[in-house]
């Protein structure tokens, strides 16, 4: 996997630290993504392809922790929807928001058409610093729906508040908090125990 | 998979791309086939574009590149039919994606979970300005073109 492109860290640190946001968000009009996505917009297919090629890591990056096994069919719907409706962007500048939208809703419906995640059991959920997740990050995801591993993706891959997250998926901020708290407690007691 | 920092990630193959690809373009559609062949031996072909790509293109008669490197290509071709494009794109083990004024071709191969390789096409004429395809014949074109790519390994 080549390193991926656009917002948020490129290779960044295990679930433990939050990742400082990258320089370029879509907000800067030199930004590659940006630029290519306007030239795709005015039916160059070089450009198409160049803006693939771009954006493909970044998907499959979000697209991976969420629909896990089913990641590849997932972050080809994504794509394909990302794409197919590219001509319904009207600020390029907004690419990769967009694009991380379509990603998440993308995963999580691939991931429960496959029906293959648990029912949501937060209980697993560790604390972002706990220093034995790096080596378990797959076990822990396994062991939640897609729902909950979009929420993790939003806030620790993706740097992300809780507020920011509950706005993509559309669920309270509040309920999100509380349901994080409560299964980093009930991680802490799996481990402890 | 997994990346750099233990989160797992998705892998896209080239045949995967492809298909986004196609699905970006007006028009346009996707023939795939899994030929019992590995991917280097498929690609000796498909990925010739002075030998084996103008001998299952239909209607490719001379193509002559021009210019390559770092994953660029651009190449004169010729049609049976005297006409003339000048193919600007991309060319690499796997993926093939070429456009000229009037002419979009695009060529995936990966390696078959289950053994073999799939191969996948898309292209056609291009509609001047827009990424779209004209979609008379599209199919049946493609149809031809891994038939013909079939009949060559």
């Amino acid at each position: 996997m080549t390193a991926a492109p656009g917002p948020g860290p490129r290779n960044g640190p295990p679930l433990g630290s939050r990742p400082a946001r990258a320089p370029s968000d879509g907000r800067d009009p030199h930004d590659p993504g940006v630029s290519l996505a306007r030239a795709a917009l005015a039916g160059d297919t070089l450009a198409i392809q160049d803006l693939l090629a771009h954006l493909a890591p970044y998907v499959a990056r979000i697209c991976g922790p969420i629909a896990l096994d089913d990641g590849p069919d997932a972050a080809q719907e994504a794509l394909v929807a990302v794409f197919r409706s590219l001509r319904t962007l009207r600020e390029p500048a907004a690419l990769y928001g967009w694009t991380r939208a379509i990603a998440v809703r993308e995963a999580v419906r691939v991931a429960r058409r496959a029906a293959r995640a648990r029912p949501a059991e937060l209980a697993d959920l560790p604390a972002p610093d706990d220093p034995e997740l790096a080596a378990d990050i797959r076990d822990v995801l396994t062991r939640l729906s897609p729902e909950h591993r979009a929420v993790l993706v939003l806030r620790d891959l993706e740097g992300l508040d809780e507020r920011a997250a509950s706005r993509l998926l559309d669920i309270p901020a509040g309920t999100v908090k509380s349901r994080l708290h409560r299964a980093r407690e009930s991680f802490r007691k799996a481990w402890s125990a | 998979m997994s990346g750099d920092n233990g989160w797992p990630t998705a892998e896209l193959d080239d045949v995967r791309r492809l298909r986004v690809m196609a699905a970006s373009i007006l028009g346009a559609r996707v023939d795939e086939r899994v030929l019992p062949r590995t991917l280097d031996e498929v690609w000796a072909v498909m990925g010739d574009l002075e030998g084996g790509f103008g001998r299952f293109q239909p209607d490719m008669r001379d193509v002559r590149v021009v210019r390559a490197g770092q994953g660029r290509v651009v190449a004169l071709a010729r049609s049976r039919f005297g006409m003339r494009a000048r193919l600007e794109g991309t060319l690499r083990p796997g993926w093939c994606w070429l456009q000229s004024r009037f002419l979009i071709i695009g060529m995936a191969a990966a390696p078959e979970p289950g053994g073999g390789t799939r191969v996948a096409v898309t292209g056609g004429v291009r509609v001047p300005v827009r990424a779209a395809i004209v979609p008379l014949g599209v199919r049946r074109e493609l149809d031809r073109t891994l038939t013909r790519l079939e009949s060559l390994l």
